[in-house]
């Protein structure tokens, strides 16, 4: 029986050894397959109510749950550059944030070397108010995200968020700045410049509902 | 659970009988292979392309001429890539990513295997096993996985035939095909069933 027992014990070790054989996927993955792009929105908002909209001049940079600053990179650039030809193209007249814009466009890059499970809600826990609302002229109001919604996603690198703000009706819904879309890119190489403008155009192709 | 434990049972029985009959042969026969698997039923679902690596080995008790008993054990590992699309999930959430399916199964099982024809050049047989499979799914969003593993029954029918090498020995090519029953009911997967093609070889240890 002791030979048996090696028998089975040498059977089970080479199977297990054969099982490093496996196939593994992000070998098989180039950079722009290896991106997702999430987006969500708020599914009671009429989108073509708005016409205008502003876009932040720089970027909120957020590294482990702390804002640690606000820049304009080239990717930055490119990025909110390209947010805002979206947004004229499908209809949307771009003003000044002193103009009493309908929406207000806000992009984070947000780095987070910890895993674990992506949810928007935290995502505005930690950050809500991250644009004091004075800066779009909406002093003493809150920011409030559209729902709860929660990624199944590890979180091993950053990501670029997008948020749109709903300021036309802040006042009507109790001094709440509600978003009424967000749109979240993350993967490999997602912050270089020459893929800036294609992971807007995927957030926005995505979400053919959202034009004046 | 209740059936796995019933089959898993008679399969142990089938065994501790064959005990007598190993201890007077004292003829241990060891096996392995290679084998394609085939995903099928709501498998295919999940990931349509062939399991091109898939391995097996196993032990044999001869309780005669033509019926052995054994345990193996299975390795097949599957994948399939997706293209970019855009996945709606109803509630204002929308997901574009390529994904990537990857299963690796892990069959362990007891079985029986009964030779149609005791002489010949070919030798028909059909087998039947069952026991466990240990199956890890990893689901891939772009770079983002999700992995789970989980001990499911699994229950498998064979048919094929042996060539015997040596008119002394019980050494043996073994070419078959299979079919492996195995239920998930987790993740979104109900089963991972496959048709199998194996070819192996089988030789006694003294």
């Amino acid at each position: 029986m002791k030979k048996i027992g090696w028998l089975t014990g040498g059977a089970l070790l080479m199977i297990i050894t054969l099982g490093s054989c496996r196939k593994d996927p992000l070998n098989n993955l180039t950079n722009d397959e290896s991106r997702i792009y999430i987006s969500n929105y708020d599914t009671t908002a009429n989108f073509s109510s708005y016409t205008t909209f502003s876009i932040a001049d720089s970027v909120d940079v957020i590294e482990n749950n702390q804002l640690t600053g606000r820049e304009r990179s080239s990717f930055d650039s490119t990025v909110l550059t390209t947010i805002g030809s979206i947004l004229q193209q499908r209809g949307y007249q771009k003003v000044s944030r002193e103009s009493s814009p309908d929406l207000a466009i806000a992009v984070s890059r947000v780095y987070n070397t910890s895993t674990g499970v992506f949810s928007y809600g935290d995502y505005w826990d930690y950050y809500g108010g991250y644009w004091d609302p004075y800066y779009w002229g909406y002093g003493g109001f809150g920011y409030y995200p559209p729902y709860y919604a929660v990624g199944v996603y590890s979180i091993t690198n950053g990501g670029m968020e997008i948020d749109a703000l709903d300021l036309k009706n802040a006042s009507a819904h109790g001094n709440k700045i509600t978003a009424i879309w967000t749109g979240l890119a993350r993967g490999e190489q997602t912050f270089q410049t020459a893929n800036a403008a294609a992971e807007v155009q995927a957030l926005f192709d995505q979400s053919a509902y959202f034009k004046h | 659970m209740r059936t796995f434990f019933q089959y898993t049972g008679v399969a142990a029985v089938i065994i501790i009988l064959a005990c007598p009959a190993l201890h007077a042969q004292n003829s241990l026969e060891i096996s392995g292979g290679y084998n394609i698997n085939i995903p099928t039923s709501s498998f295919k679902d999940y990931i349509s392309h062939p399991g091109y690596k898939g391995f097996n080995v196993g032990l044999a008790y001869p309780i005669n001429d033509q019926l052995r008993v054994g345990l193996s054990f299975g390795y097949n590992d599957f994948y399939q890539k997706y293209p970019r699309q855009v996945y709606h999930n109803g509630s204002g959430s929308d997901i574009s990513a390529v994904v990537s399916n990857s299963v690796q199964q892990l069959p362990v099982l007891l079985g029986v295997n009964y030779t149609l024809v005791k002489k010949g050049f070919i030798r028909p047989y059909v087998g039947a096993g069952t026991g466990i499979n240990i199956a890890t799914l990893d689901q891939y969003l772009g770079e983002f996985d999700d992995p789970h593993t989980r001990v499911k029954w699994a229950v498998k029918g064979e048919a094929g035939f042996y060539i015997p090498l040596s008119s002394t020995s019980t050494t043996a090519i073994k070419v078959g095909g299979s079919y492996n029953y195995m239920p998930y009911n987790s993740d979104g997967v109900k089963n991972l069933d496959t048709w199998g093609i194996e070819a192996g070889v089988r030789f006694p240890i003294h």
